[in-house]
Protein backbone atom coordinates (compact mmCIF):
# COMPACT_ATOMS: atom_id res chain seq x y z
CA UNK A 1 0.00 0.00 0.00
CA UNK A 2 1.55 2.92 -1.16
CA UNK A 3 1.10 6.50 -0.13
CA UNK A 4 1.62 9.71 -1.44
CA UNK A 5 4.02 11.53 0.99
CA UNK A 6 5.70 8.83 1.52
CA UNK A 7 9.16 9.07 2.86
CA UNK A 8 12.18 8.22 -0.08
CA UNK A 9 14.44 5.42 0.46
CA UNK A 10 17.09 5.98 3.67
CA UNK A 11 14.52 8.77 5.31
CA UNK A 12 13.73 7.82 8.55
CA UNK A 13 9.98 6.76 9.37
CA UNK A 14 10.40 6.28 12.73
CA UNK A 15 12.44 8.63 14.81
CA UNK A 16 12.99 8.59 18.25
CA UNK A 17 14.44 11.47 19.54
CA UNK A 18 16.03 11.93 23.85
CA UNK A 19 13.30 9.25 25.19
CA UNK A 20 13.76 9.31 28.79
CA UNK A 21 11.89 7.17 30.92
CA UNK A 22 11.59 5.49 34.52
CA UNK A 23 10.00 3.61 36.61
CA UNK A 24 10.13 5.15 40.38
CA UNK A 25 13.93 5.57 40.73
CA UNK A 26 14.81 2.95 38.17
CA UNK A 27 15.85 5.03 34.88
CA UNK A 28 14.21 2.31 32.00
CA UNK A 29 15.45 5.05 29.24
CA UNK A 30 18.01 7.42 29.36
CA UNK A 31 18.02 9.82 26.38
CA UNK A 32 17.39 7.28 23.61
CA UNK A 33 17.73 8.51 19.68
CA UNK A 34 17.20 6.31 17.51
CA UNK A 35 16.14 6.72 13.58
CA UNK A 36 14.35 3.56 11.69
CA UNK A 37 14.94 4.16 7.84
CA UNK A 38 12.57 3.12 5.05
CA UNK A 39 13.19 0.10 3.61
CA UNK A 40 15.44 -1.30 5.74
CA UNK A 41 16.08 -4.10 8.65
CA UNK A 42 17.03 -2.59 11.96
CA UNK A 43 17.39 -4.82 14.69
CA UNK A 44 17.49 -3.76 18.31
CA UNK A 45 19.60 -5.78 20.71
CA UNK A 46 19.60 -5.52 24.30
CA UNK A 47 19.76 -8.05 27.36
CA UNK A 48 17.00 -8.36 29.89
CA UNK A 49 16.54 -5.33 31.47
CA UNK A 50 17.84 -3.33 29.04
CA UNK A 51 14.70 -1.26 28.21
CA UNK A 52 14.05 -2.72 24.66
CA UNK A 53 10.19 -3.46 25.41
CA UNK A 54 9.85 -0.34 26.89
CA UNK A 55 11.37 1.53 24.24
CA UNK A 56 9.07 -0.65 21.77
CA UNK A 57 5.70 -0.06 24.17
CA UNK A 58 6.94 4.00 23.74
CA UNK A 59 6.85 3.29 19.87
CA UNK A 60 3.45 2.01 19.70
CA UNK A 61 1.98 4.59 21.66
CA UNK A 62 1.06 2.25 24.51
CA UNK A 63 3.38 4.39 26.87
CA UNK A 64 4.03 8.35 27.22
CA UNK A 65 7.68 8.91 27.59
CA UNK A 66 9.04 11.62 30.49
CA UNK A 67 10.69 13.78 27.67
CA UNK A 68 11.66 13.44 24.12
CA UNK A 69 9.53 12.54 20.94
CA UNK A 70 8.64 9.96 18.80
CA UNK A 71 7.87 10.36 15.05
CA UNK A 72 6.75 8.43 13.11
CA UNK A 73 5.93 9.33 9.21
CA UNK A 74 6.03 12.79 10.78
CA UNK A 75 3.52 12.35 13.29
CA UNK A 76 4.99 13.10 17.15
CA UNK A 77 3.33 10.44 18.59
CA UNK A 78 3.68 11.36 21.88
CA UNK A 79 1.90 14.56 21.86
CA UNK A 80 -0.54 13.57 18.69
CA UNK A 81 -4.45 13.43 19.65
CA UNK A 82 -6.38 10.11 19.63
CA UNK A 83 -7.28 9.98 16.14
CA UNK A 84 -3.71 10.81 14.54
CA UNK A 85 -2.28 8.07 16.89
CA UNK A 86 -4.77 5.57 15.37
CA UNK A 87 -3.75 6.42 11.72
CA UNK A 88 -0.51 6.03 12.12
CA UNK A 89 -0.81 2.77 14.27
CA UNK A 90 -3.00 1.63 11.03
CA UNK A 91 0.16 1.98 9.27
CA UNK A 92 2.02 -0.12 11.88
CA UNK A 93 2.01 -4.44 12.14
CA UNK A 94 3.17 -5.67 15.23
CA UNK A 95 3.86 -9.46 16.34
CA UNK A 96 4.04 -9.86 19.75
CA UNK A 97 6.43 -11.85 21.62
CA UNK A 98 3.82 -14.59 22.51
CA UNK A 99 2.03 -14.00 19.06
CA UNK A 100 -0.97 -12.16 21.36
CA UNK A 101 -3.30 -14.41 18.90
CA UNK A 102 -7.08 -14.37 20.35
CA UNK A 103 -7.64 -17.74 21.80
CA UNK A 104 -11.49 -17.39 20.73
CA UNK A 105 -10.89 -17.15 16.69
CA UNK A 106 -9.10 -19.73 14.80
CA UNK A 107 -5.90 -18.70 12.91
CA UNK A 108 -7.80 -17.22 9.92
CA UNK A 109 -10.53 -15.93 12.14
CA UNK A 110 -7.30 -14.21 13.94
CA UNK A 111 -5.57 -12.43 10.54
CA UNK A 112 -9.59 -11.62 9.65
CA UNK A 113 -9.95 -9.30 12.61
CA UNK A 114 -8.67 -6.16 11.69
CA UNK A 115 -9.81 -6.69 8.05
CA UNK A 116 -13.14 -7.08 9.00
CA UNK A 117 -12.78 -4.36 11.90
CA UNK A 118 -11.41 -1.96 10.30
CA UNK A 119 -11.72 -1.63 6.27
CA UNK A 120 -15.19 -2.47 4.40
CA UNK A 121 -13.96 -5.48 3.09
CA UNK A 122 -16.78 -7.95 1.50
CA UNK A 123 -16.45 -11.56 3.00
CA UNK A 124 -15.11 -13.05 -0.29
CA UNK A 125 -12.53 -10.61 -0.32
CA UNK A 126 -11.28 -10.54 3.08
CA UNK A 127 -11.16 -14.90 2.62
CA UNK A 128 -9.07 -14.10 -0.16
CA UNK A 129 -6.66 -11.66 1.79
CA UNK A 130 -6.33 -13.99 4.43
CA UNK A 131 -5.45 -16.67 2.32
CA UNK A 132 -2.75 -14.64 0.90
CA UNK A 133 -1.53 -13.77 4.17
CA UNK A 134 -0.93 -17.06 5.23
CA UNK A 135 0.41 -18.49 1.83
CA UNK A 136 3.14 -16.02 2.58
CA UNK A 137 3.69 -17.00 6.39
CA UNK A 138 3.42 -20.61 5.09
CA UNK A 139 0.58 -21.49 7.11
CA UNK A 140 -2.17 -22.01 4.80
CA UNK A 141 -3.21 -25.31 5.44
CA UNK A 142 -3.18 -24.42 9.37
CA UNK A 143 -5.79 -21.36 8.57
CA UNK A 144 -8.60 -23.61 10.58
CA UNK A 145 -6.73 -24.41 13.92
CA UNK A 146 -7.19 -22.52 16.99
CA UNK A 147 -3.75 -20.77 18.66
CA UNK A 148 -3.10 -23.27 21.44
CA UNK A 149 -2.93 -25.87 18.87
CA UNK A 150 -0.60 -24.18 17.28
CA UNK A 151 3.36 -25.31 17.74
CA UNK A 152 5.74 -22.22 19.24
CA UNK A 153 7.13 -21.70 15.41
CA UNK A 154 3.57 -21.17 13.79
CA UNK A 155 1.91 -19.11 16.26
CA UNK A 156 4.73 -16.42 15.62
CA UNK A 157 4.15 -17.04 12.16
CA UNK A 158 0.31 -16.08 12.49
CA UNK A 159 1.04 -13.38 14.62
CA UNK A 160 3.17 -12.15 11.61
CA UNK A 161 0.67 -12.93 9.45
CA UNK A 162 -1.85 -10.83 11.39
CA UNK A 163 0.64 -8.16 11.66
CA UNK A 164 0.36 -7.71 7.66
CA UNK A 165 -3.25 -7.92 7.06
CA UNK A 166 -3.53 -4.47 6.41
CA UNK A 167 -0.37 -3.94 4.68
CA UNK A 168 1.20 -2.27 6.69
CA UNK A 169 4.17 0.08 5.94
CA UNK A 170 6.36 -0.99 8.99
CA UNK A 171 6.48 -3.91 10.95
CA UNK A 172 7.51 -4.69 14.52
CA UNK A 173 8.54 -7.76 15.38
CA UNK A 174 9.32 -8.22 19.40
CA UNK A 175 11.42 -11.27 19.92
CA UNK A 176 10.82 -13.28 16.75
CA UNK A 177 13.20 -16.11 17.66
CA UNK A 178 12.51 -16.33 21.31
CA UNK A 179 11.43 -19.96 22.49
CA UNK A 180 12.04 -21.38 19.31
CA UNK A 181 14.76 -24.01 18.27
CA UNK A 182 17.38 -23.42 15.88
CA UNK A 183 15.27 -24.78 12.33
CA UNK A 184 12.33 -22.99 12.99
CA UNK A 185 13.98 -19.30 14.42
CA UNK A 186 16.03 -19.75 11.12
CA UNK A 187 13.20 -20.45 8.88
CA UNK A 188 11.38 -17.22 10.57
CA UNK A 189 14.17 -15.37 9.88
CA UNK A 190 14.08 -16.28 6.60
CA UNK A 191 10.09 -15.17 6.41
CA UNK A 192 11.83 -11.67 7.60
CA UNK A 193 13.85 -11.54 4.64
CA UNK A 194 11.36 -12.61 2.17
CA UNK A 195 8.99 -9.91 3.41
CA UNK A 196 11.16 -7.57 2.97
CA UNK A 197 12.29 -8.18 -0.47
CA UNK A 198 8.69 -8.71 -1.55
CA UNK A 199 6.63 -6.46 0.39
CA UNK A 200 9.49 -3.34 1.06
CA UNK A 201 7.93 -3.03 4.65
CA UNK A 202 10.22 -1.14 6.77
CA UNK A 203 11.02 -3.79 9.77
CA UNK A 204 12.11 -3.13 13.48
CA UNK A 205 13.05 -6.55 15.10
CA UNK A 206 13.53 -6.61 18.93
CA UNK A 207 15.77 -9.75 20.19
CA UNK A 208 18.46 -11.12 21.87
CA UNK A 209 19.23 -13.68 19.35
CA UNK A 210 22.84 -12.84 18.39
CA UNK A 211 22.74 -15.27 15.11
CA UNK A 212 19.11 -14.48 13.85
CA UNK A 213 20.06 -10.66 14.99
CA UNK A 214 23.28 -10.50 11.92
CA UNK A 215 21.75 -12.61 9.45
CA UNK A 216 18.41 -10.67 8.90
CA UNK A 217 20.00 -7.10 9.99
CA UNK A 218 21.09 -4.21 7.43
CA UNK A 219 21.60 -2.17 10.60
CA UNK A 220 21.42 -3.28 14.66
CA UNK A 221 21.16 -1.02 17.81
CA UNK A 222 21.89 -1.92 21.29
CA UNK A 223 20.34 -0.77 24.17
CA UNK A 224 22.25 -0.99 27.55
CA UNK A 225 20.79 -0.25 31.12
CA UNK A 226 18.45 2.32 28.93
CA UNK A 227 20.96 4.03 26.92
CA UNK A 228 21.63 3.24 23.44
CA UNK A 229 25.52 2.29 23.01
CA UNK A 230 25.88 1.56 19.64
CA UNK A 231 24.03 2.39 15.80
CA UNK A 232 25.52 0.77 12.83
CA UNK A 233 25.74 -1.15 9.78
CA UNK A 234 26.11 -4.71 11.03
CA UNK A 235 29.63 -5.15 9.43
CA UNK A 236 31.08 -2.06 11.61
CA UNK A 237 28.57 -3.31 14.81
CA UNK A 238 30.38 -6.54 15.15
CA UNK A 239 34.05 -4.57 15.19
CA UNK A 240 32.86 -2.47 17.75
CA UNK A 241 35.50 -2.24 20.76
CA UNK A 242 32.75 -1.48 23.32
CA UNK A 243 32.78 -3.42 26.37
CA UNK A 244 29.66 -4.05 27.03
CA UNK A 245 28.88 -4.64 23.16
CA UNK A 246 32.33 -7.19 23.20
CA UNK A 247 30.84 -8.62 26.22
CA UNK A 248 27.64 -9.25 24.67
CA UNK A 249 28.83 -10.34 21.61
CA UNK A 250 31.39 -13.20 23.15
CA UNK A 251 28.75 -14.31 25.46
CA UNK A 252 30.91 -13.26 28.53
CA UNK A 253 29.28 -13.55 32.02
CA UNK A 254 29.10 -10.21 34.31
CA UNK A 255 30.50 -11.68 37.25
CA UNK A 256 31.03 -15.33 38.44
CA UNK A 257 28.60 -16.02 41.17
CA UNK A 258 31.32 -18.46 42.46
CA UNK A 259 34.21 -15.62 42.24
CA UNK A 260 31.78 -13.17 44.81
CA UNK A 261 31.33 -16.11 47.16
CA UNK A 262 34.94 -16.50 47.65
CA UNK A 263 35.48 -13.09 47.88
CA UNK A 264 32.23 -12.58 50.56
CA UNK A 265 33.87 -15.59 52.74
CA UNK A 266 37.75 -14.52 52.27
CA UNK A 267 36.87 -10.80 53.63
CA UNK A 268 34.36 -12.63 56.23
CA UNK A 269 37.24 -14.23 57.59
CA UNK A 270 39.42 -11.81 57.78
CA UNK A 271 37.03 -9.74 59.89
CA UNK A 272 36.08 -12.38 62.24
CA UNK A 273 40.12 -13.32 63.00
CA UNK A 274 40.71 -9.80 63.71
CA UNK B 1 8.01 7.59 56.17
CA UNK B 2 6.16 9.25 59.28
CA UNK B 3 2.55 8.21 60.01
CA UNK B 4 1.33 11.12 57.73
CA UNK B 5 2.96 10.21 55.08
CA UNK B 6 1.84 6.53 55.80
CA UNK B 7 -1.65 7.66 55.77
CA UNK B 8 -1.72 10.13 52.94
CA UNK B 9 -0.12 7.47 50.81
CA UNK B 10 -3.12 4.84 51.52
CA UNK B 11 -5.55 7.78 50.94
CA UNK B 12 -4.03 8.36 47.86
CA UNK B 13 -4.32 4.50 46.72
CA UNK B 14 -7.51 4.73 47.83
CA UNK B 15 -8.94 7.41 45.35
CA UNK B 16 -6.89 6.12 42.54
CA UNK B 17 -8.61 2.85 43.01
CA UNK B 18 -12.18 5.06 42.80
CA UNK B 19 -11.37 6.97 40.20
CA UNK B 20 -10.02 4.01 38.10
CA UNK B 21 -13.52 2.48 39.04
CA UNK B 22 -15.47 5.38 38.10
CA UNK B 23 -13.37 5.75 35.19
CA UNK B 24 -13.56 2.45 33.31
CA UNK B 25 -17.20 2.12 33.98
CA UNK B 26 -18.53 5.31 32.32
CA UNK B 27 -16.17 4.25 29.42
CA UNK B 28 -18.27 1.29 29.56
CA UNK B 29 -21.17 2.92 29.92
CA UNK B 30 -19.94 5.25 26.03
CA UNK B 31 -19.81 2.18 24.53
CA UNK B 32 -22.70 -0.04 25.75
CA UNK B 33 -24.83 1.08 23.16
CA UNK B 34 -22.29 -0.94 20.28
CA UNK B 35 -22.83 -4.23 22.14
CA UNK B 36 -26.68 -3.64 21.75
CA UNK B 37 -28.62 -5.96 18.89
CA UNK B 38 -29.95 -4.15 16.03
CA UNK B 39 -28.17 -0.71 16.76
CA UNK B 40 -24.91 -1.85 17.85
CA UNK B 41 -22.41 -4.15 15.88
CA UNK B 42 -22.78 -7.92 15.06
CA UNK B 43 -20.34 -9.21 16.27
CA UNK B 44 -20.53 -7.38 19.33
CA UNK B 45 -23.93 -8.64 19.86
CA UNK B 46 -22.90 -12.08 19.25
CA UNK B 47 -19.87 -11.65 22.01
CA UNK B 48 -22.59 -10.87 23.94
CA UNK B 49 -24.78 -13.61 23.64
CA UNK B 50 -21.74 -16.11 24.50
CA UNK B 51 -21.12 -13.92 27.71
CA UNK B 52 -24.49 -14.72 28.24
CA UNK B 53 -24.31 -18.36 27.76
CA UNK B 54 -20.88 -18.13 30.09
CA UNK B 55 -22.22 -15.89 32.77
CA UNK B 56 -26.09 -16.76 33.36
CA UNK B 57 -26.97 -20.38 31.49
CA UNK B 58 -24.27 -22.37 32.73
CA UNK B 59 -24.97 -20.37 36.44
CA UNK B 60 -28.41 -21.50 36.46
CA UNK B 61 -28.30 -25.07 37.98
CA UNK B 62 -26.20 -23.90 40.31
CA UNK B 63 -28.26 -20.52 42.18
CA UNK B 64 -30.86 -22.89 41.22
CA UNK B 65 -30.06 -25.30 43.68
CA UNK B 66 -28.73 -23.25 46.25
CA UNK B 67 -32.14 -21.27 46.05
CA UNK B 68 -34.25 -24.37 46.67
CA UNK B 69 -31.79 -25.65 49.50
CA UNK B 70 -32.14 -22.30 51.03
CA UNK B 71 -35.78 -21.63 50.60
CA UNK B 72 -35.55 -25.46 52.52
CA UNK B 73 -33.35 -24.79 55.27
CA UNK B 74 -35.00 -21.31 55.70
CA UNK B 75 -39.10 -23.37 55.81
CA UNK B 76 -37.41 -25.95 58.20
CA UNK B 77 -35.64 -23.32 60.43
CA UNK B 78 -38.79 -20.80 60.95
CA UNK B 79 -41.38 -23.66 60.52
CA UNK B 80 -39.28 -25.13 64.60
CA UNK B 81 -40.33 -21.93 66.02
CA UNK B 82 -43.25 -20.87 64.36
CA UNK B 83 -45.40 -23.89 65.02
CA UNK B 84 -45.04 -23.46 68.95
CA UNK B 85 -46.71 -19.76 68.23
CA UNK B 86 -48.87 -21.76 66.18
CA UNK B 87 -48.48 -19.76 63.33
CA UNK B 88 -47.32 -22.72 60.50
CA UNK B 89 -48.94 -20.56 57.53
CA UNK B 90 -46.57 -17.67 58.05
CA UNK B 91 -44.04 -19.77 56.34
CA UNK B 92 -45.24 -19.05 53.50
CA UNK B 93 -44.94 -15.53 54.10
CA UNK B 94 -41.38 -15.41 55.30
CA UNK B 95 -40.63 -17.17 52.42
CA UNK B 96 -42.33 -15.74 50.00
CA UNK B 97 -41.11 -12.07 51.23
CA UNK B 98 -37.33 -13.34 52.46
CA UNK B 99 -36.78 -14.89 49.01
CA UNK B 100 -37.84 -12.61 46.46
CA UNK B 101 -36.58 -8.95 48.58
CA UNK B 102 -33.27 -10.74 50.00
CA UNK B 103 -32.09 -13.88 49.47
CA UNK B 104 -33.29 -14.39 45.63
CA UNK B 105 -30.68 -11.73 44.53
CA UNK B 106 -28.18 -12.63 47.44
CA UNK B 107 -27.63 -15.93 46.91
CA UNK B 108 -27.35 -15.42 42.96
CA UNK B 109 -25.06 -12.52 42.98
CA UNK B 110 -22.76 -14.67 45.43
CA UNK B 111 -22.82 -17.92 43.04
CA UNK B 112 -22.47 -15.45 40.31
CA UNK B 113 -19.50 -13.64 41.83
CA UNK B 114 -18.02 -16.96 42.57
CA UNK B 115 -18.11 -18.23 39.16
CA UNK B 116 -17.89 -15.09 36.99
CA UNK B 117 -15.80 -12.63 38.88
CA UNK B 118 -13.08 -14.74 38.99
CA UNK B 119 -13.63 -16.33 35.15
CA UNK B 120 -14.05 -12.56 34.02
CA UNK B 121 -10.74 -11.50 36.10
CA UNK B 122 -9.08 -14.51 34.89
CA UNK B 123 -10.00 -14.21 30.97
CA UNK B 124 -8.88 -10.22 30.89
CA UNK B 125 -5.78 -10.77 33.15
CA UNK B 126 -4.54 -13.42 30.86
CA UNK B 127 -5.31 -10.97 27.83
CA UNK B 128 -3.45 -8.64 29.56
CA UNK B 129 -0.19 -10.98 30.41
CA UNK B 130 -0.41 -12.39 26.62
CA UNK B 131 -0.22 -8.75 25.34
CA UNK B 132 -3.65 -9.18 23.62
CA UNK B 133 -4.95 -6.14 24.74
CA UNK B 134 -1.88 -4.21 23.48
CA UNK B 135 -2.23 -6.35 20.02
CA UNK B 136 -6.09 -4.69 19.73
CA UNK B 137 -4.67 -1.13 21.08
CA UNK B 138 -2.27 -1.23 18.03
CA UNK B 139 -4.77 -2.80 15.94
CA UNK B 140 -6.88 0.53 15.91
CA UNK B 141 -10.02 -1.67 17.98
CA UNK B 142 -10.94 -0.54 21.33
CA UNK B 143 -10.29 -2.77 24.28
CA UNK B 144 -13.03 -1.63 26.01
CA UNK B 145 -15.64 -2.06 23.58
CA UNK B 146 -14.14 -5.48 22.29
CA UNK B 147 -13.74 -7.50 25.65
CA UNK B 148 -15.74 -5.40 28.64
CA UNK B 149 -18.42 -4.07 27.07
CA UNK B 150 -20.28 -7.68 25.84
CA UNK B 151 -19.63 -9.09 29.48
CA UNK B 152 -21.71 -5.85 31.22
CA UNK B 153 -24.29 -6.49 28.81
CA UNK B 154 -24.10 -9.87 29.38
CA UNK B 155 -24.38 -9.58 33.18
CA UNK B 156 -26.96 -6.63 33.14
CA UNK B 157 -29.48 -9.33 31.27
CA UNK B 158 -29.03 -12.49 32.47
CA UNK B 159 -28.15 -11.38 36.12
CA UNK B 160 -32.08 -10.17 36.96
CA UNK B 161 -33.13 -13.53 34.82
CA UNK B 162 -31.38 -15.46 37.17
CA UNK B 163 -32.62 -13.63 40.16
CA UNK B 164 -36.16 -14.33 39.05
CA UNK B 165 -35.92 -18.17 38.49
CA UNK B 166 -33.49 -18.69 41.47
CA UNK B 167 -36.36 -16.65 43.79
CA UNK B 168 -38.82 -18.79 41.97
CA UNK B 169 -36.79 -22.01 43.11
CA UNK B 170 -36.43 -20.82 46.80
CA UNK B 171 -40.21 -20.15 46.88
CA UNK B 172 -40.92 -23.57 45.12
CA UNK B 173 -38.87 -25.28 48.43
CA UNK B 174 -41.22 -23.70 51.02
CA UNK B 175 -43.99 -25.60 49.03
CA UNK B 176 -42.32 -28.66 48.81
CA UNK B 177 -41.60 -28.46 52.79
CA UNK B 178 -45.78 -27.33 53.39
CA UNK B 179 -47.02 -29.85 51.36
CA UNK B 180 -44.95 -32.47 53.13
CA UNK B 181 -45.59 -30.88 56.47
CA UNK B 182 -48.96 -29.67 55.81
CA UNK B 183 -50.21 -31.30 53.06
CA UNK B 184 -50.57 -28.04 51.54
CA UNK B 185 -51.66 -28.10 47.93
CA UNK B 186 -49.51 -25.90 45.28
CA UNK B 187 -53.08 -23.68 44.72
CA UNK B 188 -53.01 -22.59 48.43
CA UNK B 189 -49.68 -22.11 48.51
CA UNK B 190 -49.52 -19.97 45.45
CA UNK B 191 -52.46 -18.09 46.25
CA UNK B 192 -50.88 -17.15 49.61
CA UNK B 193 -47.80 -15.97 47.97
CA UNK B 194 -48.87 -14.25 45.77
CA UNK B 195 -50.55 -12.30 48.88
CA UNK B 196 -47.66 -12.14 50.25
CA UNK B 197 -45.82 -10.30 47.94
CA UNK B 198 -46.05 -7.40 46.35
CA UNK B 199 -44.92 -5.00 43.45
CA UNK B 200 -42.42 -3.33 44.81
CA UNK B 201 -40.80 -6.05 46.69
CA UNK B 202 -40.42 -7.66 42.72
CA UNK B 203 -38.77 -4.44 41.69
CA UNK B 204 -36.82 -4.05 44.46
CA UNK B 205 -35.18 -7.39 43.71
CA UNK B 206 -34.66 -6.43 39.93
CA UNK B 207 -32.93 -2.92 41.25
CA UNK B 208 -30.99 -4.95 43.27
CA UNK B 209 -29.82 -7.77 40.86
CA UNK B 210 -28.55 -4.87 38.66
CA UNK B 211 -26.34 -3.13 41.34
CA UNK B 212 -24.85 -6.46 41.66
CA UNK B 213 -24.12 -7.38 38.25
CA UNK B 214 -22.83 -4.08 38.10
CA UNK B 215 -20.34 -4.78 40.72
CA UNK B 216 -19.81 -7.80 40.00
CA UNK B 217 -18.46 -7.78 36.38
CA UNK B 218 -17.19 -3.96 37.28
CA UNK B 219 -15.06 -5.93 39.47
CA UNK B 220 -14.11 -8.51 37.45
CA UNK B 221 -12.81 -6.73 34.84
CA UNK B 222 -10.78 -3.89 36.90
CA UNK B 223 -8.87 -6.68 38.35
CA UNK B 224 -7.72 -8.39 35.18
CA UNK B 225 -6.87 -5.40 33.74
CA UNK B 226 -4.96 -4.77 36.53
CA UNK B 227 -3.18 -7.67 36.14
CA UNK B 228 0.89 -6.75 35.90
CA UNK B 229 3.83 -9.15 35.16
CA UNK B 230 3.87 -12.72 34.66
CA UNK B 231 0.64 -15.64 34.51
CA UNK B 232 0.90 -15.96 38.36
CA UNK B 233 -0.46 -12.59 39.08
CA UNK B 234 -3.51 -13.94 36.72
CA UNK B 235 -4.30 -15.98 40.13
CA UNK B 236 -3.68 -13.02 42.04
CA UNK B 237 -6.31 -11.12 40.37
CA UNK B 238 -8.69 -13.88 40.20
CA UNK B 239 -8.84 -14.38 44.22
CA UNK B 240 -9.19 -10.66 44.46
CA UNK B 241 -11.86 -10.38 42.23
CA UNK B 242 -14.21 -13.00 44.01
CA UNK B 243 -13.15 -11.48 47.12
CA UNK B 244 -14.10 -7.87 46.19
CA UNK B 245 -17.22 -8.79 44.45
CA UNK B 246 -18.27 -10.90 47.17
CA UNK B 247 -17.74 -8.20 49.96
CA UNK B 248 -19.18 -5.20 47.98
CA UNK B 249 -22.37 -7.27 46.81
CA UNK B 250 -23.00 -7.65 50.65
CA UNK B 251 -22.54 -4.11 51.12
CA UNK B 252 -24.25 -2.67 48.59
CA UNK B 253 -27.18 -5.30 49.58
CA UNK B 254 -27.00 -3.51 53.23
CA UNK B 255 -26.74 -0.59 52.22
CA UNK B 256 -29.69 -1.08 49.10
CA UNK B 257 -31.52 -2.86 51.89
CA UNK B 258 -31.18 0.07 54.49
CA UNK B 259 -33.16 2.91 51.84
CA UNK B 260 -35.05 0.93 51.16
CA UNK B 261 -36.00 0.47 54.98
CA UNK B 262 -35.74 4.20 56.02
CA UNK B 263 -37.99 5.39 52.76
CA UNK B 264 -40.76 3.46 54.70
CA UNK B 265 -40.70 0.87 51.72
CA UNK B 266 -40.94 -2.34 53.47
CA UNK B 267 -42.86 -1.14 56.43
CA UNK B 268 -45.58 -3.71 57.37
CA UNK B 269 -48.85 -3.72 54.74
Amino acid sequence: MMNVGAAKDGDAVISIRGVSMSYGARRVLDHVDLDVRRGEILVLLGGSGSGKTTLLKHVLGLGKPEAGSITIYGVDITRCPRSELVAVRRRIGVAFQAGALFNSLSVEENVALPLRELTRLADSTIKLVVWMKLMAVGLSEAGSLYPPELSGGMRKRAAVARAMALDPEILILDEPSAGLDPIVSAELDELILFLKRSFGVTILVVTHELESAFHIADRVAMLYQGQLIAVDRKEQFMRNEHPRIRQFLDRQPDAAPGVAAEEFIASYLRGSRI
Amino acid sequence: MTFLEQVGQAAIVRVEDAGALTMQFWSVLCKLPRVLPFVGARRRWRSAVAQMLAIGASALPMSGIMSLCTGFILALQSASELRRYGALDFVVDLVAIGFTRELGPLITALSVSGRSASAISAEIGTMVVTEEIDALQVMGLDPVEFTLAPKYLAALITLPCLTILSTLCGIFAGFLFLAFSMDMSLRIYLLAVAEAILLRDVAFMLIKSLVFATIIVHVGCLEGLRVRGGPEAVGHSTTAAVVKSTFLVILADLVATAIFYLMGWSSLR
